[in-house]
């Protein structure tokens, strides 16, 4: 029994210290800065960090816009949208989804997951991220 | 006989104060067997170690000017390059040597399969070989990411998000790992610590032990026999050839890290600097782990999103955990071996373990899928057929030479490697389809001879 308490105390402190720091980020809304609305102008898509997350807005061929996670539900690599197909490619594993988020093909085993995204009256972008 | 009064000067000073003459004597005494296996098998291990010193050496004068940091990694690695004289030499010489040692230690680790040198009194040898190669791999996946380029980044999102499939403590894990949910100079600052302290301080120390097993029990006799038709010194005779192999290796990891500064231009086989990471871009296309991963890698994409209830990494990563399990345990599994009995089974497992791992490469370098350069998807149903048309008659030929050379008649697991690749390939069926429909096939023949060799056990004497 001692020997567990004095193995809690030397492990629990060394577990607790490789932990990560909670990481900080703005929860509300976010708008797009000027740089990520001209990547969205030139190439239907940017990908814009909203506290932890990374999330990728498209504009579609119709003009509308769409938030999803840029984290692919694969392996975690960082999607791109491609605008000729119309569809949401991660390029490490062929995984496809449509811009709803959810899969098409390959080995994706979730869809992503969808954010609020509006535009201003003033051309501007703002994104709110789901809690899901 | 010598002894220690044989000892003159310096190791006579030294004996004097340590008692080094049972080391001595026993050195002297220590033969290398030959006429048993080819000599080449016994030089591997010592071409790794070899390596594995030019890694050390490399990598301390990598050190001098490498500094690790959101705006310094990528920086100093490309002013390192760019504008230290032979900096780009340096770090030639270190990746090289880094490619070259997993070549030589993979090597080495079939070989001993194959041979057989794994069964009784060395599977602890074989344990802690198992265990450097694990290592060799963890050296080559946490220096990956130090140049924090693009490529570094991404092999490093998908490598540490496989951890995540752990049971119960994988998000933990993951958070460990990567010092927060996702890649961040976090986690490059904890692949630092373990690059260039964790690993080394854990390599030198089961490299010791493994080289204690080495130079204790010496090399391995065929299956069967007491000893050797004859004998080479090890001291000098063996030490010097040795020596010369490691000369020749130098030699050649020079020139290569001369002529090939960038790598071999094979997709995960180069270390071009590329772009510097950021975390906002996509992966871009054409994107692969280095060669010893691409097996790994190319199995993630076979699996579809869900199997039996688990996700599709999920799924993968268990069979892979499987896979080596069963890797690590041979010496024990092998009860022929044990009983100094051949095992032709454990040697076509190795074979088709060869098959299985070539095929899968074969099939993530996109060989005669098309696509590339203009954004072009390679197509999955032609780079299957290709790499199937590679694999089987490399497979049938690796199958005569086992016939015409070494007597081989034992072809169950490496046949049914091939048959898989051809149903897949060539019958174009889907790869897990194909795996389910070959896989009862050696079951159902290994247990067949089981029975067999069971029922003529007692007129037989025992002889499978």
């Amino acid at each position: 029994m001692a020997g567990l308490g004095w193995l809690g105390s030397v492990l629990y402190p060394v577990i607790s210290y490789l932990g990560p720091l909670p990481m900080q980020g703005p929860s509300g809304p976010v708008g797009l800065t000027r740089a990520e609305l001209t990547k969205v102008e030139r190439d239907k898509f940017a990908i814009i960090p909203v506290g932890t997350r990374r999330v990728l807005v498209v504009e579609d061929s119709a003009g509308e816009l769409h938030a999803l996670d840029a984290k692919c539900t694969h392996e975690g690599c960082t999607v791109r949208y491609v605008s000729g197909e119309s569809l949401i490619w991660c390029a490490c594993h062929n995984a496809r989804f449509d811009l709803q988020g959810r899969v098409l093909a390959g080995p994706a085993p979730r869809p992503l997951s969808r954010h609020g995204v509006q535009r201003n009256a003033d051309g501007g972008i703002v994104v709110s991220v789901s809690k899901a | 006989m010598s002894d220690a009064s044989e000892n003159t000067g310096l190791v006579k000073w030294i004996d004097e104060r340590y008692h080094i003459s049972p080391l001595l004597e026993f050195f002297r005494h220590k033969e290398v067997p030959l006429g048993a296996h080819p000599v080449l098998w016994y030089y591997l291990g010592g071409t790794t170690l070899f390596f594995f010193t030019v890694q050390i050496l490399s990598g301390l004068l990598l050190l001098v000017h490498y500094q690790p940091g959101e705006a310094t990694s990528y920086e100093s690695i490309r002013y390192l390059t760019t504008k230290v004289p032979f900096g780009w030499l340096v770090r030639s010489v270190h990746c090289w040597s880094g490619h070259l040692m997993i070549i030589s230690l993979v090597t080495h680790m079939f070989s001993t399969m194959l041979l057989t040198a794994y069964r009784p009194p060395r599977e602890l040898t074989w344990v802690t070989g198992f265990a450097l190669f694990g290592l060799a791999l963890g050296f080559g996946f946490s220096g990956y990411l130090l140049p924090w380029n693009e490529l570094a980044f991404f092999a490093t999102a998908v490598g540490t998000d496989s951890v995540k499939s752990v049971p119960l403590l994988g998000d933990w894990l993951l958070n460990v790992l990567r010092g927060g949910p996702d890649v961040t100079i976090n986690t490059l600052y904890r692949f630092f610590a373990l690059h260039v302290c964790v690993l080394p301080i854990a390599a030198f120390g089961i490299i010791g032990v493994h080289l204690l097993f080495v130079q204790r029990q010496g090399m391995a006799l065929p299956v069967g026999e007491s000893e050797a038709p004859r004998g080479m010194k090890f001291f000098p005779n063996f030490a010097l050839r040795d020596l010369l192999m490691w000369l020749i290796c130098l030699i050649a990891l020079l020139v290569l890290a001369q002529l090939f500064p960038y790598g071999a231009g094979i997709p995960g086989f180069e270390w071009e600097l590329g772009q510097k990471a950021d975390p906002l871009a996509p992966a871009f296309p054409g994107i692969k782990p280095e060669w010893y991963f691409l097996w790994v890698y190319q199995l993630l994409k076979e699996f579809p999103p869900h199997l039996l209830g688990l996700e599709g990494p999920q799924a993968c990563l268990m069979v892979v955990t499987v896979l080596l399990a069963i890797w690590a345990l041979v010496p024990w599994l092998d009860r022929a071996a044990r009983a100094e009995r051949s095992s032709p089974g454990f040697s076509d497992l190795g074979v088709g373990a060869i098959l299985f791992i070539v095929f899968l490469t074969l099939k993530a370098w996109d060989i005669g899928g098309g696509g590339g350069a203009d954004g072009q998807l390679p197509d999955p149903a032609a780079v299957a057929r290709a790499c199937a048309w590679i694999l089987v008659p490399l497979g049938l030929a690796i199958t005569l030479v086992r016939v015409m050379v070494f007597h081989h008649r034992w072809f169950i697991l490496s046949g049914a490697a091939l048959l898989h690749a051809a149903l897949h390939g060539i019958g174009g069926l889907p790869y897990l389809v194909a795996g389910a429909l070959t896989a009862p096939l050696p079951v159902v023949a290994i247990g067949f001879l089981a029975i067999r060799a069971r029922r003529s056990a007692p007129s037989a004497g025992g002889r499978p």
